[in-house]
Protein backbone atom coordinates (compact mmCIF):
# COMPACT_ATOMS: atom_id res chain seq x y z
CA UNK A 1 0.00 0.00 0.00
CA UNK A 2 2.59 2.48 0.90
CA UNK A 3 4.97 1.94 -2.02
CA UNK A 4 2.60 2.11 -4.44
CA UNK A 5 1.70 5.73 -3.22
CA UNK A 6 5.84 6.27 -3.12
CA UNK A 7 5.99 5.43 -7.13
CA UNK A 8 2.89 7.49 -7.99
CA UNK A 9 4.11 10.40 -5.81
CA UNK A 10 7.03 10.24 -7.82
CA UNK A 11 5.49 11.05 -11.09
CA UNK A 12 7.58 8.08 -13.07
CA UNK A 13 6.29 6.27 -16.02
CA UNK A 14 4.45 3.10 -15.29
CA UNK A 15 6.59 1.02 -16.83
CA UNK A 16 9.14 1.84 -14.01
CA UNK A 17 11.66 4.69 -13.40
CA UNK A 18 15.06 5.09 -15.77
CA UNK A 19 15.31 2.70 -18.98
CA UNK A 20 12.74 0.61 -19.42
CA UNK A 21 11.61 -1.56 -22.59
CA UNK A 22 8.51 -2.94 -23.40
CA UNK A 23 5.13 -3.08 -25.13
CA UNK A 24 2.84 0.09 -24.48
CA UNK A 25 0.19 -0.79 -22.24
CA UNK A 26 -2.97 -1.29 -24.65
CA UNK A 27 -6.03 -0.02 -23.17
CA UNK A 28 -4.53 1.97 -20.64
CA UNK A 29 -6.35 5.51 -19.90
CA UNK A 30 -3.34 8.15 -20.61
CA UNK A 31 -1.84 9.43 -17.70
CA UNK A 32 -2.27 13.11 -16.46
CA UNK A 33 0.73 15.66 -17.25
CA UNK A 34 2.65 15.35 -14.18
CA UNK A 35 4.35 18.94 -13.51
CA UNK A 36 7.43 17.10 -12.17
CA UNK A 37 7.90 14.65 -14.76
CA UNK A 38 6.02 14.93 -17.82
CA UNK A 39 5.53 11.59 -19.60
CA UNK A 40 4.76 10.67 -22.97
CA UNK A 41 1.68 8.37 -22.62
CA UNK A 42 2.53 6.94 -26.15
CA UNK A 43 6.54 6.02 -25.60
CA UNK A 44 7.20 2.91 -24.21
CA UNK A 45 10.95 3.31 -23.28
CA UNK A 46 11.92 5.67 -21.32
CA UNK A 47 15.05 7.68 -20.06
CA UNK A 48 13.73 9.33 -17.01
CA UNK A 49 15.48 12.55 -15.81
CA UNK A 50 18.43 12.38 -13.85
CA UNK A 51 19.51 9.29 -15.89
CA UNK A 52 22.37 10.17 -18.03
CA UNK A 53 23.34 8.50 -21.14
CA UNK A 54 26.62 8.09 -23.22
CA UNK A 55 26.72 6.12 -26.35
CA UNK A 56 24.55 4.64 -29.46
CA UNK A 57 20.70 4.32 -28.56
CA UNK A 58 19.08 1.66 -31.36
CA UNK A 59 15.54 0.48 -31.45
CA UNK A 60 12.46 0.50 -33.15
CA UNK A 61 10.42 1.52 -30.14
CA UNK A 62 9.21 4.65 -29.49
CA UNK A 63 11.04 6.32 -26.84
CA UNK A 64 11.07 9.47 -23.98
CA UNK A 65 14.19 11.15 -23.03
CA UNK A 66 13.82 13.87 -20.24
CA UNK A 67 17.57 12.94 -19.02
CA UNK A 68 20.81 13.96 -20.90
CA UNK A 69 21.55 11.65 -23.81
CA UNK A 70 25.28 11.91 -25.35
CA UNK A 71 26.28 10.08 -28.68
CA UNK A 72 23.54 9.16 -31.31
CA UNK A 73 20.08 7.62 -31.27
CA UNK A 74 18.70 5.41 -33.94
CA UNK A 75 15.05 5.13 -33.87
CA UNK A 76 14.00 3.39 -37.44
CA UNK A 77 10.81 3.07 -37.10
CA UNK A 78 10.05 4.32 -33.36
CA UNK A 79 9.35 7.89 -32.51
CA UNK A 80 11.23 9.97 -30.11
CA UNK A 81 10.09 12.27 -27.91
CA UNK A 82 12.32 14.67 -25.84
CA UNK A 83 10.79 15.57 -22.52
CA UNK A 84 11.46 19.53 -21.40
CA UNK A 85 14.00 18.37 -19.04
CA UNK A 86 15.67 16.25 -21.68
CA UNK A 87 18.90 17.35 -22.86
CA UNK A 88 20.46 15.42 -26.07
CA UNK A 89 23.75 15.67 -27.45
CA UNK A 90 23.48 13.77 -30.89
CA UNK A 91 22.35 13.06 -33.82
CA UNK A 92 19.07 11.57 -34.25
CA UNK A 93 17.24 9.31 -36.44
CA UNK A 94 13.22 7.94 -36.18
CA UNK A 95 10.10 8.01 -37.71
CA UNK A 96 9.38 11.08 -35.67
CA UNK A 97 10.82 13.31 -33.58
CA UNK A 98 9.24 15.83 -30.85
CA UNK A 99 11.31 18.01 -28.88
CA UNK A 100 10.29 20.04 -25.81
CA UNK A 101 13.81 19.97 -24.38
CA UNK A 102 17.18 20.82 -25.71
CA UNK A 103 18.70 18.96 -29.01
CA UNK A 104 22.17 19.64 -30.00
CA UNK A 105 22.63 17.86 -32.95
CA UNK A 106 21.18 16.81 -36.17
CA UNK A 107 17.30 15.47 -36.69
CA UNK A 108 16.08 13.34 -39.03
CA UNK A 109 12.59 12.16 -38.36
CA UNK A 110 11.61 11.22 -41.41
CA UNK A 111 8.19 11.42 -41.70
CA UNK A 112 7.46 14.05 -38.99
CA UNK A 113 9.65 16.90 -36.30
CA UNK A 114 7.75 18.90 -33.76
CA UNK A 115 9.26 21.97 -32.36
CA UNK A 116 7.11 22.71 -28.94
CA UNK A 117 7.68 26.60 -27.18
CA UNK A 118 9.98 24.76 -24.78
CA UNK A 119 11.86 22.79 -27.46
CA UNK A 120 15.51 24.37 -28.33
CA UNK A 121 17.33 23.13 -31.48
CA UNK A 122 20.76 23.58 -32.40
CA UNK A 123 21.23 21.14 -35.49
CA UNK A 124 19.90 20.52 -38.74
CA UNK A 125 16.44 19.39 -39.23
CA UNK A 126 15.18 17.12 -42.19
CA UNK A 127 11.47 15.63 -42.81
CA UNK A 128 9.08 15.43 -44.65
CA UNK A 129 6.54 17.47 -42.73
CA UNK A 130 7.97 20.37 -39.87
CA UNK A 131 5.62 21.95 -36.88
CA UNK A 132 7.12 24.64 -35.42
CA UNK A 133 5.19 25.86 -32.01
CA UNK A 134 5.96 29.80 -31.33
CA UNK A 135 8.55 30.09 -28.68
CA UNK A 136 10.98 27.24 -30.07
CA UNK A 137 13.92 28.02 -30.85
CA UNK A 138 15.74 26.71 -34.29
CA UNK A 139 19.60 27.37 -35.05
CA UNK A 140 19.99 25.63 -38.38
CA UNK A 141 19.07 24.15 -41.59
CA UNK A 142 15.55 22.90 -42.59
CA UNK A 143 15.31 20.43 -45.09
CA UNK A 144 11.91 19.51 -46.26
CA UNK A 145 12.31 16.36 -48.51
CA UNK A 146 9.76 16.97 -51.52
CA UNK A 147 11.50 14.66 -53.93
CA UNK A 148 13.37 12.15 -52.68
CA UNK A 149 14.09 9.02 -54.67
CA UNK A 150 11.03 6.43 -53.59
CA UNK A 151 11.69 3.27 -52.84
CA UNK A 152 9.30 -0.12 -53.31
CA UNK A 153 7.26 0.76 -49.85
CA UNK A 154 6.49 4.20 -50.67
CA UNK A 155 5.99 3.23 -54.68
CA UNK A 156 3.43 0.61 -53.29
CA UNK A 157 1.44 2.96 -51.17
CA UNK A 158 1.52 6.04 -53.40
CA UNK A 159 -0.08 3.20 -55.96
CA UNK A 160 -2.80 2.55 -53.43
CA UNK A 161 -3.28 5.94 -52.25
CA UNK A 162 -3.50 7.30 -56.25
CA UNK A 163 -0.69 10.18 -55.16
CA UNK A 164 2.25 10.46 -57.33
CA UNK A 165 5.67 10.61 -55.51
CA UNK A 166 7.06 12.83 -53.07
CA UNK A 167 6.43 13.81 -49.41
CA UNK A 168 3.74 16.64 -48.14
CA UNK A 169 5.41 20.42 -47.34
CA UNK A 170 3.41 20.40 -44.53
CA UNK A 171 4.16 23.25 -42.73
CA UNK A 172 0.88 23.78 -41.13
CA UNK A 173 0.19 26.91 -38.75
CA UNK A 174 -0.60 27.14 -35.83
CA UNK A 175 0.63 25.14 -32.69
CA UNK A 176 2.14 21.87 -32.49
CA UNK A 177 -0.19 20.41 -29.99
CA UNK A 178 -0.51 16.66 -30.18
CA UNK B 1 1.90 56.39 -25.79
CA UNK B 2 3.65 57.86 -29.33
CA UNK B 3 1.28 60.50 -31.21
CA UNK B 4 0.81 57.82 -34.08
CA UNK B 5 -0.78 55.14 -31.04
CA UNK B 6 -2.30 57.97 -30.49
CA UNK B 7 -4.31 58.19 -33.52
CA UNK B 8 -4.66 54.63 -33.92
CA UNK B 9 -2.05 54.21 -36.94
CA UNK B 10 1.24 53.50 -35.35
CA UNK B 11 2.79 50.11 -34.04
CA UNK B 12 0.50 47.07 -32.67
CA UNK B 13 -3.10 49.26 -33.88
CA UNK B 14 -3.74 46.75 -36.75
CA UNK B 15 -6.49 44.78 -37.71
CA UNK B 16 -4.93 42.04 -35.70
CA UNK B 17 -4.61 43.15 -32.59
CA UNK B 18 -5.73 41.39 -29.77
CA UNK B 19 -3.57 38.22 -29.79
CA UNK B 20 -2.09 38.12 -26.21
CA UNK B 21 1.20 36.65 -25.68
CA UNK B 22 2.20 35.22 -22.63
CA UNK B 23 5.05 37.23 -21.18
CA UNK B 24 5.11 41.54 -21.07
CA UNK B 25 6.88 43.75 -22.94
CA UNK B 26 8.99 46.31 -20.65
CA UNK B 27 9.08 49.67 -22.41
CA UNK B 28 11.70 52.09 -22.30
CA UNK B 29 8.97 55.17 -21.21
CA UNK B 30 7.57 53.06 -18.11
CA UNK B 31 9.07 53.73 -14.85
CA UNK B 32 9.99 49.70 -14.73
CA UNK B 33 13.50 49.49 -15.15
CA UNK B 34 15.10 47.57 -18.17
CA UNK B 35 15.45 44.18 -17.74
CA UNK B 36 16.18 40.55 -19.50
CA UNK B 37 13.58 38.74 -17.48
CA UNK B 38 10.18 39.33 -18.16
CA UNK B 39 8.32 41.67 -15.16
CA UNK B 40 4.44 41.94 -14.62
CA UNK B 41 2.62 43.96 -16.20
CA UNK B 42 2.05 47.64 -14.23
CA UNK B 43 -1.52 48.17 -14.74
CA UNK B 44 -1.66 51.76 -13.11
CA UNK B 45 -2.43 55.28 -14.73
CA UNK B 46 0.26 56.31 -17.11
CA UNK B 47 3.30 53.63 -16.39
CA UNK B 48 0.59 51.07 -17.89
CA UNK B 49 2.28 48.70 -20.03
CA UNK B 50 0.39 48.65 -23.42
CA UNK B 51 -1.42 45.76 -24.66
CA UNK B 52 1.01 42.67 -26.05
CA UNK B 53 -0.11 41.95 -29.72
CA UNK B 54 0.09 41.30 -33.12
CA UNK B 55 -0.53 43.76 -36.35
CA UNK B 56 -0.25 42.97 -40.10
CA UNK B 57 1.80 45.70 -41.55
CA UNK B 58 2.02 46.08 -45.71
CA UNK B 59 5.32 45.62 -46.96
CA UNK B 60 6.45 46.59 -49.82
CA UNK B 61 10.15 46.08 -48.81
CA UNK B 62 9.24 41.93 -48.64
CA UNK B 63 7.21 42.41 -52.21
CA UNK B 64 10.03 43.98 -53.25
CA UNK B 65 12.87 41.04 -51.74
CA UNK B 66 10.14 38.56 -53.43
CA UNK B 67 10.55 40.07 -56.81
CA UNK B 68 14.17 40.02 -56.88
CA UNK B 69 13.97 36.41 -55.90
CA UNK B 70 11.23 35.40 -58.45
CA UNK B 71 12.54 32.78 -60.70
CA UNK B 72 15.34 31.64 -58.47
CA UNK B 73 14.32 27.86 -58.25
CA UNK B 74 15.86 26.04 -54.91
CA UNK B 75 17.51 29.05 -53.45
CA UNK B 76 18.99 28.62 -49.82
CA UNK B 77 17.70 31.11 -47.35
CA UNK B 78 19.00 32.62 -44.18
CA UNK B 79 16.57 33.94 -41.23
CA UNK B 80 18.04 35.48 -38.59
CA UNK B 81 14.55 36.35 -36.80
CA UNK B 82 13.13 33.56 -34.67
CA UNK B 83 12.21 30.29 -36.32
CA UNK B 84 8.61 31.19 -37.12
CA UNK B 85 5.88 28.17 -38.44
CA UNK B 86 4.92 30.77 -40.70
CA UNK B 87 7.68 32.29 -41.93
CA UNK B 88 9.55 29.03 -42.94
CA UNK B 89 6.61 27.71 -44.33
CA UNK B 90 6.16 30.34 -47.19
CA UNK B 91 9.72 30.04 -48.02
CA UNK B 92 9.62 26.36 -48.17
CA UNK B 93 6.46 26.23 -50.28
CA UNK B 94 8.31 28.09 -52.45
CA UNK B 95 11.47 26.14 -53.06
CA UNK B 96 13.43 27.46 -50.40
CA UNK B 97 16.00 25.62 -48.28
CA UNK B 98 15.99 27.98 -44.65
CA UNK B 99 18.44 27.92 -42.31
CA UNK B 100 17.35 29.66 -39.50
CA UNK B 101 19.12 31.57 -36.80
CA UNK B 102 17.99 33.41 -33.81
CA UNK B 103 20.69 36.32 -34.10
CA UNK B 104 19.27 38.71 -31.42
CA UNK B 105 18.57 35.55 -29.32
CA UNK B 106 22.37 34.27 -29.61
CA UNK B 107 23.65 38.05 -28.34
CA UNK B 108 21.35 37.85 -25.36
CA UNK B 109 23.03 34.42 -24.32
CA UNK B 110 26.72 35.27 -25.92
CA UNK B 111 26.44 38.35 -23.16
CA UNK B 112 25.02 36.53 -20.59
CA UNK B 113 27.81 34.50 -20.91
CA UNK B 114 30.24 36.92 -21.09
CA UNK B 115 29.30 38.32 -18.11
CA UNK B 116 29.73 34.86 -16.42
CA UNK B 117 32.98 34.59 -17.65
CA UNK B 118 34.17 37.88 -16.34
CA UNK B 119 32.62 37.52 -12.81
CA UNK B 120 34.31 34.65 -12.90
CA UNK B 121 37.69 36.15 -14.34
CA UNK B 122 37.18 38.95 -11.86
CA UNK B 123 36.89 36.14 -8.94
CA UNK B 124 40.49 34.62 -10.10
CA UNK B 125 41.96 38.02 -9.65
CA UNK B 126 42.61 37.69 -13.34
CA UNK B 127 40.60 40.30 -15.51
CA UNK B 128 43.56 40.85 -18.23
CA UNK B 129 42.58 37.40 -19.66
CA UNK B 130 39.49 38.58 -20.96
CA UNK B 131 39.49 41.23 -23.57
CA UNK B 132 36.31 43.66 -22.89
CA UNK B 133 36.71 45.74 -25.27
CA UNK B 134 33.61 45.77 -27.98
CA UNK B 135 35.90 44.82 -31.13
CA UNK B 136 37.08 41.63 -29.40
CA UNK B 137 33.86 41.20 -28.25
CA UNK B 138 32.12 41.33 -31.22
CA UNK B 139 34.94 39.04 -32.73
CA UNK B 140 34.27 36.61 -29.92
CA UNK B 141 30.25 36.44 -30.65
CA UNK B 142 30.82 36.27 -33.99
CA UNK B 143 33.24 33.22 -34.45
CA UNK B 144 30.62 31.61 -32.05
CA UNK B 145 27.63 32.42 -34.82
CA UNK B 146 26.86 33.15 -38.49
CA UNK B 147 29.50 30.20 -39.47
CA UNK B 148 28.70 29.45 -43.07
CA UNK B 149 30.06 28.85 -45.89
CA UNK B 150 30.67 31.36 -48.26
CA UNK B 151 28.42 32.23 -50.92
CA UNK B 152 26.07 29.97 -49.41
CA UNK B 153 22.54 32.39 -49.45
CA UNK B 154 20.61 33.28 -51.92
CA UNK B 155 18.51 35.67 -49.69
CA UNK B 156 19.03 36.94 -46.40
CA UNK B 157 16.56 38.12 -44.15
CA UNK B 158 18.08 40.24 -41.22
CA UNK B 159 14.94 41.84 -39.53
CA UNK B 160 15.62 44.98 -37.67
CA UNK B 161 18.88 42.69 -35.61
CA UNK B 162 20.90 45.52 -36.57
CA UNK B 163 19.23 48.30 -34.29
CA UNK B 164 19.98 46.07 -31.52
CA UNK B 165 23.48 44.73 -31.81
CA UNK B 166 26.62 47.01 -31.09
CA UNK B 167 27.42 49.09 -33.93
CA UNK B 168 30.96 47.47 -33.66
CA UNK B 169 29.29 43.96 -34.18
CA UNK B 170 27.01 45.25 -36.82
CA UNK B 171 30.11 46.57 -38.62
CA UNK B 172 31.51 43.42 -38.40
CA UNK B 173 28.59 40.69 -38.99
CA UNK B 174 27.46 43.09 -42.20
CA UNK B 175 30.96 42.44 -43.35
CA UNK B 176 30.82 38.83 -43.06
CA UNK B 177 26.65 38.65 -44.07
CA UNK B 178 28.15 40.23 -47.74
CA UNK B 179 30.90 37.04 -47.81
CA UNK B 180 27.97 34.30 -46.92
CA UNK B 181 25.61 35.91 -50.04
CA UNK B 182 26.14 34.83 -53.35
CA UNK B 183 26.69 37.37 -55.80
CA UNK B 184 22.79 38.90 -56.43
CA UNK B 185 21.79 37.95 -53.07
CA UNK B 186 19.78 40.07 -51.60
CA UNK B 187 19.13 40.71 -47.98
CA UNK B 188 16.02 42.52 -46.54
CA UNK B 189 16.72 44.40 -43.26
CA UNK B 190 14.28 47.02 -40.89
CA UNK B 191 15.89 50.10 -39.48
CA UNK B 192 14.00 51.78 -36.65
CA UNK B 193 13.93 55.58 -37.87
CA UNK B 194 13.09 56.76 -34.02
CA UNK B 195 14.87 54.14 -30.69
CA UNK B 196 11.79 51.55 -30.53
CA UNK B 197 9.33 51.85 -27.49
CA UNK B 198 9.39 48.48 -27.25
CA UNK B 199 10.40 45.16 -28.63
CA UNK B 200 9.03 43.39 -32.01
CA UNK B 201 9.14 40.24 -33.80
CA UNK B 202 8.30 39.98 -37.06
CA UNK B 203 6.76 36.91 -39.20
CA UNK B 204 5.75 36.62 -42.61
CA UNK B 205 1.83 36.31 -43.41
CA UNK B 206 1.85 36.72 -47.11
CA UNK B 207 3.57 38.11 -49.98
CA UNK B 208 3.02 41.65 -48.81
CA UNK B 209 2.17 41.04 -44.99
CA UNK B 210 4.15 40.92 -42.65
CA UNK B 211 2.80 40.53 -38.59
CA UNK B 212 4.35 42.56 -35.99
CA UNK B 213 4.43 40.68 -32.91
CA UNK B 214 5.28 42.80 -29.38
CA UNK B 215 7.22 40.33 -27.29
CA UNK B 216 9.64 40.45 -24.23
CA UNK B 217 12.69 42.92 -24.59
CA UNK B 218 15.33 40.56 -25.36
CA UNK B 219 18.27 43.16 -25.45
CA UNK B 220 17.97 47.07 -25.97
CA UNK B 221 17.96 49.22 -28.99
CA UNK B 222 21.71 50.44 -29.35
CA UNK B 223 20.99 53.21 -31.86
CA UNK B 224 19.47 54.50 -34.38
CA UNK B 225 21.44 54.64 -38.22
CA UNK B 226 20.94 57.34 -40.50
CA UNK B 227 20.85 56.87 -44.10
CA UNK B 228 23.92 57.16 -44.40
CA UNK B 229 25.44 55.10 -41.80
CA UNK B 230 23.16 52.29 -43.39
CA UNK B 231 24.83 53.25 -46.60
CA UNK B 232 28.38 52.97 -45.75
CA UNK B 233 27.27 49.85 -43.74
CA UNK B 234 26.21 48.03 -46.70
CA UNK B 235 28.67 49.85 -48.81
CA UNK B 236 29.76 46.47 -50.58
CA UNK B 237 26.52 46.30 -51.78
CA UNK B 238 25.27 47.60 -55.60
CA UNK B 239 21.92 48.00 -54.89
CA UNK B 240 20.40 49.91 -52.33
CA UNK B 241 16.14 50.56 -51.79
CA UNK B 242 14.22 51.58 -48.97
CA UNK B 243 10.56 52.12 -48.23
CA UNK B 244 9.50 54.40 -45.46
CA UNK B 245 6.75 53.26 -43.57
CA UNK B 246 4.46 55.43 -41.13
CA UNK B 247 5.42 53.09 -38.02
CA UNK B 248 8.77 54.65 -37.94
CA UNK B 249 10.36 51.67 -40.03
CA UNK B 250 12.27 51.86 -42.99
CA UNK B 251 12.56 48.70 -45.10
CA UNK B 252 15.76 48.31 -47.13
CA UNK B 253 16.89 45.64 -49.80
CA UNK B 254 20.44 45.95 -50.43
CA UNK B 255 21.57 43.66 -53.35
CA UNK B 256 25.26 42.31 -54.00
Amino acid sequence: MWKKEDVKSQGLPENGPGISTGSPAIGSVPRPPSTSVPVSAGASACISQGIRIKGEVTGTEDLFIDGHLEGKVNLSSGSLTVGPNGEVKADIFAREVIVRGRVDGRIVGREMIQLWSTGNVAGDLQTERLTIEDGAVLRGRVEIETGKPIDKHTEARAAVAGTGKGGVVSVSSGSAAV
Amino acid sequence: MSFLNKLGIGVGAGAGAGARRDAPITMGGSARPRSNTPAPVAAVGAARAPELRESNRVSNGLKEFLWNLDGLGRGTLLDLGPAWQTTLSFFIERGFRVSSEDLLRAWKDFLVEEEGKLREATGRAAQHTLDVTPAARAARFLEANLQYPNSSFDAVLLWDVLDYLEPVVCKQMVANLTELLRPGGVVFAMFHSKKPAGFQRYRVVDSTTLQVISSPVLCPAQRVYQNREIQDLFGRYRTMKSFVGRDQLRESLFIK
